[in-house]
């Protein structure tokens, strides 16, 4: 979705992203982003829930105004109702490049958690 | 440039596996290339808005996001789009996407394409207008950037036809 943000300021328009993972701006430069920390699928709200929904539209729309310079990144501050466990935002069938990296994901998982055991040794 | 007063955490709903094996992908450090920038030219309450999803929508009657090249390669994502007139609502879609739960969007359609509640901000004055269309694409683009030309190029055109002058995005 950066991409595409920057494809369309080059192309002159003024855009903003409400993303669930603005850390993906660290490796595209997205030119203003509103930042939620809610479940893939449903950035905007829950289902039905018009004023929800209204008040993170307008929060995002609100960046468009106030961002000043590119790559500004505004973190909103509604929190979702559920635990990451209950929002059940996962596709009922593992995706094909989650099956076709397994190890790799399970190695990535392993290499962090030794990191965490090594760094309050270092302290 | 990082502003707000509570800090998002964009990895708190994935399993710990993929957040740490997507984490390999993203610098630590702030991006340091030059990032386009279009000024916003007029007061939101004047501004045509236009809508974008990554979310895989195309109208019922529309061909669908072919899930079935990802399924035989899994680095390959549907490059092309599809044009949502405003007005659609959930009964009006279908919705393919192999990395999400689709139920949500099939239930509300403003979950990821806000097109209702827009149409509201339009009528009470928030926005000056909501562009006659929306847009999807397929977010999944893994490999390359031919989505820029088969999707976002043409979709930016219809915009300036449209005369929109902001874009609303989101991802899936």
């Amino acid at each position: 979705m950066g991409q595409a943000a920057r494809f369309l300021e080059e192309a002159g328009f003024s855009t903003v992203v409400l993303t669930p993972t603005h850390e993906f701006h660290r490796a595209v430069g997205i030119p203003r982003q509103a930042a939620i920390e809610y479940p893939y699928g449903r950035p905007v709200g829950q289902t039905g829930d018009r004023e929800g929904q209204r008040q993170v539209l307008l929060a995002s729309l609100e960046v468009l105004e106030k961002a000043r310079k590119p790559g500004e990144t505004w973190h909103l501050p509604f929190v979702w109702p559920e635990e990451p466990k209950n929002t059940d935002w996962h596709p009922p069938e593992m995706s094909p490049i989650i099956k076709a990296h397994l190890e790799e994901i399970k190695q990535a998982r392993k290499k962090e958690a030794e990191a965490r055991e090594v760094l309050p040794q270092r302290h | 440039m990082e502003k707000g007063e509570r800090r998002v955490d964009g990895f708190r709903f994935l399993p710990p596996g993929l957040a740490a094996w997507i984490r390999t992908f993203i610098p630590q450090e702030e991006f340091s290339g030059r990032i386009p920038w279009t000024p916003v030219a007029k007061p939101l309450k004047d501004a045509t808005m236009a809508l974008v999803t990554s979310a895989g929508i195309s109208l019922k009657s529309d061909r669908p996001f072919d899930m079935e090249r990802e399924k035989r390669e899994p680095l390959w994502g549907d490059p092309t789009y599809r044009v949502l007139p405003r007005g659609t609502t959930e009964k009006d879609i279908q919705v393919h996407h192999l990395h999400i739960n689709l139920k949500p969007i099939l239930q509300d359609i403003n979950v990821v394409l806000p097109l209702t509640r827009m149409a509201e901000f339009e009528k009470e004055g928030i926005i000056g207008r909501l562009a006659p269309s929306a847009y999807s694409f397929y977010g999944y683009q893994w490999k390359g950037r031919e989505f820029l030309k088969q999707a976002i190029e043409p979709m930016s055109r219809t915009m300036k036809e449209e005369g929109a002058d902001a874009v609303f995005l989101t991802p899936a």
